[in-house]
């Protein structure tokens, strides 16, 4: 390990504080800053810091690109979903009232749902942006 | 002081722009326009705060907020501003794997030197 011993000592304590911190983010977004843009962007800078200092590699076999695409879909697909879950119960696409009997509750189980898939999406396309970025190699 | 997020802002926005306008490498000219950015959203957020006013957050113990609509406004032109700063970057690597350079002279050199 050499020089590099302290780099990753140092990502492998914050790595699981940044991945928690951006969980806190994504859920508190009703009662504070936050939401699913931000919490994505924490969740992919936590897993990009430890491919910058792991190495692609080792980052692969972490995070395949082949699960990204499919983490990245299955966000949107989550947002769509829950706007037809409000057409098939009665109401407007992308009704949130209408999704449990009291319409303020409804309203909290579809913003969480929508940002659940939000922030989904965003880390994958972040974490993709750096595979994209990173791979190339260059020659001179 | 009652302007005074607005020299924040003034001064950010002539930093960004003299960092675009004076550097030839593509790199500077893309941190100095993401500079000019946070200094555009400083500019929006901070004129949306009222006097006294708490975060616009519903709660019962207060009654004045500051205005929501700045900050939701803020929100996507953050993401468009990420999504805008991420192909500048990859234009920028492709341009590297073009010229060999990311200088501006030496690619307009390389540029207009007879093929």
């Amino acid at each position: 390990m050499g020089h590099h011993l302290v780099l990753r000592v140092i990502c492998k304590l914050l790595v699981p504080l940044i991945l928690l911190f951006a969980l806190y983010v994504q859920f508190h977004g009703d009662f504070g800053p936050g939401g699913g843009f931000q919490a994505g962007v924490l969740f992919g800078a936590g897993f990009i810091l430890y491919g910058t200092v792991f190495g692609l590699g080792h980052f692969r076999s972490v995070v395949r690109p082949a699960l990204l695409r499919t983490v990245a879909a299955c966000g949107l697909l989550l947002y769509l979903l829950v706007g037809v879950a409000g057409i098939l119960l009665g109401g407007n696409y992308l009704d949130y009232s209408v999704l449990r009997e009291n319409p303020a509750s409804g309203q909290h189980l579809g913003i969480f749902l929508v940002e659940l898939g939000v922030g989904l999406t965003v880390a994958a396309v972040m974490i993709s942006l750096f595979y994209a970025f990173a791979d190339r190699r260059f020659r001179e | 002081m009652g302007l005074f997020n607005y020299w924040v802002a003034v001064v950010l926005i002539m930093t960004g722009l003299y960092v675009v306008v004076s550097h030839a490498n593509l790199m500077k000219k893309v941190l100095g326009l993401n500079m000019f950015q946070a200094a555009v959203f400083i500019l929006y957020i901070s004129a949306g705060k009222l006097a006294g006013g708490t975060a616009p957050i519903l709660d019962d113990r207060f009654t004045q907020y500051s205005n929501p609509l700045p900050h939701v406004l803020i929100l996507t032109a953050i993401v468009v501003g990420v999504a805008t700063t991420a192909l500048a970057l990859a234009l920028v690597i492709r341009i590297h794997l073009a010229y060999g350079t990311v200088e501006e002279d030496e690619i307009d050199a390389k540029d207009s030197e007879p093929s």
